[in-house]
């Protein structure tokens, strides 16, 4: 075989598109055969691991959960996830274009976001729990955090850097303060912050699951931590799925949002979450 | 002039930015009469580290998170780099394994925890299983885009000197995408040890995300931040660590 980068080049023999479907199922098909082959072998106590179910017993928890509270958990999760967002994007853009803006107040504050950036609002979990207790502000206060966290980097980055050809057209034009802020700055910053919120959606929902599984009350992660306390193993899997579905739709939802809204944007840097 | 300006904008200004945030802090507990409960004072958190230092618990608490995180973040590192490279040099292998990383990469490391919890107990095992999945996936992928972005012409070169493909990959695209790797190491390190530290929270016979829960239960609240503080030391400290090892070794490379 050759190496990838002269195959890439050669005409491709069968169809890749196809090639790709195929065996990107029998990925999945081999993947899932493993799982049943090892839950067999497992299932008469083997070693550490003797609680792995076999992938139809997860099947069937995931249809009976979804018959049953799936649907009230996840919009307790989801709205917690939401508001949290949503107030994380929009502080994050103004003290964003405020420190980013002014050359002062980015000198004297900056350094602080900078400290407190890399301490994920995972740490904050405890001491957000005996501020604001078991309900729905604490999980809105550290998902609103997270997203905070990282967005305020895209923000600040949106808010500095406008094209100096704009700059220099905006000067041509006789554009007072105002105008190149609403012109220039803003849509520049606002493209930015979008990137950074859908950067930010998977920041955001890890934060949720934590949250949720240490001030268990309500959402998908309570609901994980009381069927993993009566050790029921296929429902804690099933719960898993619905949190790694619940990702995905959002992230995809989001992208699409992201890509109808900027098209003139590649996607290479933001992939990474 | 200019670099009495440099000193006042690196050094002068974060400096002032600091002691506001700490007299607003002071501020707060001293004019609402806050209880030591919801927020202690900053010195009261300063007096809190001092003490906690000199207990040997702290540094047990200390010992039991970087052991969890070094031998996970080891195991992964290693095996994401591995599968990594095989996802970014056999196309075929890259279109069987897409469809299964991509979407067991959608379940966050923390949905684990519980799960975690019933295979392992509260052992070390759960936590370092933990790490290692979180560190692997970034590795996976991460390794995988920068195999796939090594220059062409350096595997023509080195297929024209007679390599085979997997001295190829050992010998040029490993090295080529080194840089890459060593900044996604760097990623890998602070995701790997959040998931140590919610771990804790969750189930733990000792580590500093149980030292900070447990605090946070007897709502002794100036351990709770100066937990947090230690948490973020220790991880920009891991963070640094990796960034320089790194960087001696692409520099000696």
């Amino acid at each position: 075989m050759a190496t990838p980068a002269i195959a890439a080049h050669a005409p491709p023999r069968l169809s890749l598109r196809a090639l790709r479907v195929v065996l990107g199922v029998a990925g999945v098909v081999v993947a899932i055969g493993v799982w049943w082959l090892l839950s067999r072998l497992l299932a008469h106590g083997g070693g550490v691991i003797n609680r792995l179910p076999p992938p139809l017993a997860v099947f069937y928890e995931l249809v009976h959960y979804a018959r049953g509270d799936l649907w009230r958990d996840l919009v307790f999760s989801l709205r917690v996830f939401a508001i949290g967002w949503g107030v994380g994007v929009v502080l994050a853009t103004v003290t964003g274009l405020v420190l980013g803006r002014s050359q002062l107040l980015g000198d004297i504050f900056l350094p602080i976001v900078e400290a407190i950036r890399p301490v994920s609002s995972i740490v904050w979990v405890p001491l957000s729990i005996v501020w604001f207790g078991f309900g729905l502000t604490s999980k809105v206060f550290l998902v609103g955090l997270a997203v905070y966290l990282v967005v305020i980097v895209y923000a600040i980055d949106g808010s500095r850097r406008v094209p100096p050809d704009l700059e220099r057209t905006a000067t041509m034009l006789g554009m007072n303060e105002w105008q190149r802020f609403v012109s220039l700055v803003l849509p520049g910053t606002l493209t930015e912050v979008l990137i950074g919120s859908r950067v930010a959606l998977m920041a955001g929902w890890g934060t949720v699951i934590v949250a949720e599984l240490v001030a268990a009350d309500s959402g998908l992660g309570a609901h994980l931590i009381g069927v993993e306390q009566s050790y029921d193993v296929p429902a804690v899997m099933a719960a898993m799925i619905c949190f790694g579905l619940a990702g995905f739709v959002m992230n995809a939802a989001f992208s699409f949002v992201e890509r109808r809204l900027t098209p003139w944007r590649h996607d290479h840097a933001t992939e990474t979450s | 002039m200019t670099s009495t300006q440099a000193i006042s904008r690196r050094v002068l200004l974060p400096a002032i930015g600091v002691a506001m945030v700490l007299a607003i802090w002071e501020a707060t507990v001293v004019f609402y009469k806050l209880p030591a409960i919801v927020l202690p004072s900053p010195f009261a958190v300063v007096a809190t580290l001092v003490d906690l230092v000199q207990t040997s618990a702290f540094w047990r608490d200390v010992g039991v998170s970087l052991y969890e995180f070094v031998v996970g973040y080891a195991i992964g590192v290693a095996l994401g780099v591995a599968v990594g490279m095989l996802v970014g040099e056999r196309p075929m292998f890259r279109m069987a394994a897409t469809p299964v990383i991509e979407s067991l990469r959608f379940i966050v490391p923390f949905a684990w925890i519980p799960l975690t919890i019933l295979w392992f107990g509260t052992s070390y095992a759960g936590k370092i299983a933990l790490v290692a999945y979180a560190v692997f996936f970034v590795m996976v992928v991460s390794t995988a885009r920068a195999i796939a972005q090594v220059e062409p012409t350096l595997s023509r070169v080195g297929t024209m000197l007679g390599m085979g493909p997997w001295r190829l990959a050992w010998k040029v695209h490993l090295r080529a995408a080194a840089p890459m790797l060593a900044s996604a190491a760097r990623a890998a390190a602070a995701i790997g040890w959040i998931a140590v530290v919610a771990a804790e929270y969750i189930g733990a016979s000792a580590g500093l995300g149980l030292m900070i829960t447990n605090a946070a239960t007897s709502l002794t609240t100036s351990v709770v931040i100066a937990g947090m503080i230690v948490i973020g030391v220790v991880g920009a400290g891991v963070s640094a660590l990796i960034g320089a090892a790194s960087r001696a070794w692409l520099d000696y490379r």
